[in-house]
């Protein structure tokens, strides 16, 4: 077993451990933790996806090929800092140190699910690890993380937010918010684009941030620690109350994948040198920072972290019938009272 | 059968007279109160700083307070109600105003799918309170963007609570209630009667509780002869009260309820009402189709059916944008609410 991934499953377990995010010492100790977070959320993504297309969970927002820059972009974060995922960013979440296990159980809506099954899969929460819930609606929560950011500037308060999203959200109306307001209120966030090159819209960050006043940088997301560190310059700089930054993250994600979920190919897919979490174990074995057995140990581990996960979470019981009606509002009102009770007698 | 008129709290001043107040003087004296109590509390919005706000309603809180808690916004509603989002997850308490319930759309994302679910999605682990105040209502010659009603279109969304005072004295109690509860609320402020409504208001602190509606008219009905019960809040109360001294004059009683809070409403006080009468009038400004009145005469059924004498009316606007020219004629004003007491009381 490596002491690599124990480290971060300790992490993920625990209740508020200072070990929470993570600041490693060394480039080395990045680049293996990032390398263990990115291959953990590779082994999920191609899980969930298996167990979307088998029918077993409703929905799974893939991010092969793009996991390793979200989880480079949340590694970015200190421990008091605010993550603002969309959808797509669940592996930041888990980053951040939801539990694979609290992840799966939010996947399949479960009663042990902090948030009740009320949400569909791939939008885990925690405000111990703040961990803001991610929406439905693309960007909406854009201009939420300026706010977190900008009340934390009234505090006098050490916080970032950073919030990411798929290039697409640039087209909202919620974009424009929220870089508008960042940059007339020099907000303390950093707002990640993960700009597909497969994408379609294809918008000009740079162009639009230099229009808001905001500052903008752009980065190759096969090169996970290239992304860690701009946009931990991105967070220092937000820190500094030098005003937000918009980093746009180049990815591609890898949609044809093996047809096992064991098989070893899944964490070296496309041509060779195209996939980022391939690029990241050769730096890391060059650098002698993860060997062969290190890695065999660590993928073995994650494979079994993820397997009593989906177990655990896919036997464990629904939310009891009453979970509806609750955290509606604060208290359960009287209508709903009503209605609860209407429906069960 | 008598008629009892519900006496507004005698609050003197240090000289013994009342402090009588109008409903902009009263809802900002509620914001000073609140800012200076609690630190964590903010306003943000349209000119509410320096201006002082549309209307004036938050006048002298930035030069007591400063840009970090007043904080004048660009014109952009959906950048509004996110920040203020972002804040409340935060942790701070925001108010923000948006200038008139009309402008409230751009940023009605931002309160169905992010404010009224916040707590719901993150099973309690977090939550967005705050308290959103925006102008409601016509008769001030606004034309159809400035003077509209959409309080069933915040009702209807789960998560939300939607306010709407009538007076000077519940405006200030029910807005300190509405910035203390911990869910998001919605709090209408009618701009029809912002100055034109004016009545005694305690000095210091007090709250209305939310989801208390009041008698202001009460009948005894064991005096014999048929009364009729009204649902009234905000602008249009008056308009009742209006209706029902006339009707009084042709021996027809009615019992007279501000709901003051529309959502969750007080079920309880209507309900004994209309048992008591039997004969139900809603009046509101909204449109007639799925307005609150549609709710309100639903519950009814639900929990009077047995003891009702005639179907429960509704005096509404019409299902169409708001007229400027003709918007007296739009509005449920008395002269359409008696004929509405007389068939009822009559039926």
């Amino acid at each position: 077993m490596s002491s690599l991934a124990t480290a971060s499953a300790e992490a993920g377990a625990s209740g508020t451990g200072t070990s929470m995010v993570g600041e490693p010492r060394t480039d080395r100790e990045a680049g293996r933790a990032l390398y263990a977070h990115a291959a953990r959320a590779r082994l999920l993504s191609a899980r969930m996806t298996f167990l979307q297309h088998a029918g077993r969970v409703a929905f799974h927002a893939a991010c092969i090929g793009e996991e390793v820059a979200i989880a480079a972009a949340a590694m970015a974060l200190r421990e008091r800092d605010w993550f603002f995922p969309g959808h797509r960013e669940w592996a930041g979440a888990l980053v951040r140190g939801i539990p694979t296990a609290a992840y799966a159980h939010q996947a399949f809506g479960t009663a042990a699910d902090a948030g009740k099954g009320h949400g569909a899969p791939d939008h885990p929460a925690s405000r111990a690890r703040h961990v803001v819930p991610a929406s439905g609606l693309i960007g909406a929560h854009l201009v939420q993380a300026v706010g977190a950011a900008w009340a934390a500037r009234m505090r006098k308060d050490d916080v970032v937010t950073l919030a990411m999203f798929g290039s697409s959200a640039a087209a909202t109306g919620d974009f424009h918010n929220a870089v508008n307001f960042a940059g007339v209120f020099k907000a303390p966030c950093v707002l990640v684009s993960r700009a597909s090159r497969g994408g379609a819209y294809k918008p000009d960050l740079a162009d639009r941030a230099a229009a808001y006043g905001v500052a903008c940088a752009s980065v190759d997301g096969g090169d996970g620690l290239a992304v860690l560190a701009l946009v931990r310059e991105a967070v220092e700089r937000a820190a500094a109350g030098k005003g937000a930054t918009l980093v746009e993250v180049a990815t591609e994600r890898f949609t044809s994948l093996p047809e096992a979920w064991s098989a070893p190919e899944l964490l070296s897919l496309g041509p060779a040198g195209a996939d980022p979490l391939a690029r990241l174990r050769a730096a890391l074995a060059r650098d002698g920072a993860l060997d062969a057995v290190g890695h065999d140990a660590l993928v073995a581990e994650l494979r079994a972290e993820i397997d009593a996960a989906v177990e655990a979470a896919e036997g464990a019981a629904r939310p009891p019938f009453a979970s509806i009606f609750e955290d509606v509002y604060a208290e359960v009102p009287a209508h709903l009272r009503a209605q609860a009770e209407e429906a069960s007698s | 059968m008598t008629v009892n008129e519900s006496k507004g709290p005698q609050a003197p001043d240090a000289s013994g007279a009342p402090r009588i107040m109008n409903m902009v003087q009263a809802i900002n004296e509620a914001l000073h109160l609140e800012m200076k109590r609690d630190e964590r509390m903010v306003v943000l919005g349209e000119d509410v700083g320096r201006v002082g706000g549309v209307f004036r309603v938050t006048q002298g809180l930035w030069d007591e307070f400063g840009d970090d808690r007043v904080i004048d916004t660009p014109l952009s509603e959906g950048g509004i109600l996110g920040t203020a989002i972002g804040m409340a997850l935060y942790g701070l308490v925001p108010v923000p105003e948006i200038q008139f319930a009309d402008f409230i759309f751009p940023g009605y994302d931002q309160i169905v799918s992010e404010l009224a679910k916040m707590r719901w999605r993150s099973g309690g682990e977090y939550s967005a309170k705050m308290v959103v105040r925006t102008p409601v209502g016509g008769g001030i010659r606004g034309g159809l963007y400035h003077s509209q009603s959409p309080e069933s279109l915040f009702i209807h969304v789960a998560g939300l609570k939607v306010v709407c005072p009538s007076n000077p004295h519940d405006a200030k109690g029910l807005l300190l209630a509405a910035i203390r509860d911990p869910d998001p609320v919605l709090f209408f402020e009618p701009k029809r009667i912002y100055r034109a409504a004016r009545g005694e208001v305690p000095e210091g602190d007090y709250v209305v509780p939310l989801s208390k509606a009041k008698v202001v008219r009460e009948v005894d009905v064991a005096q014999g002869g048929r009364a009729v019960t009204i649902l009234a809040w905000g602008a249009m109360l008056y308009e009742a009260i209006a209706a029902a001294d006339k009707a009084a004059e042709q021996g027809i009683a009615c019992e007279i309820i501000d709901l003051r809070t529309l959502w969750p409403v007080d079920i309880d006080t209507i309900a004994a009402s209309v048992k008591k009468t039997g004969r139900v009038i809603v009046v509101h400004e909204a449109p007639k189709t799925c307005g609150f009145g549609a709710e309100l005469v639903a519950l009814i059924n639900e929990t009077c059916f047995l003891s009702l004498e005639a179907p429960p009316v509704r005096v509404t606007g019409f299902d169409t944008p708001f007229p400027y020219t003709l918007e007296m004629d739009y509005l449920p004003l008395a002269h359409r609410i008696l004929p509405a007491i007389t068939e009822t009381a009559r039926y």
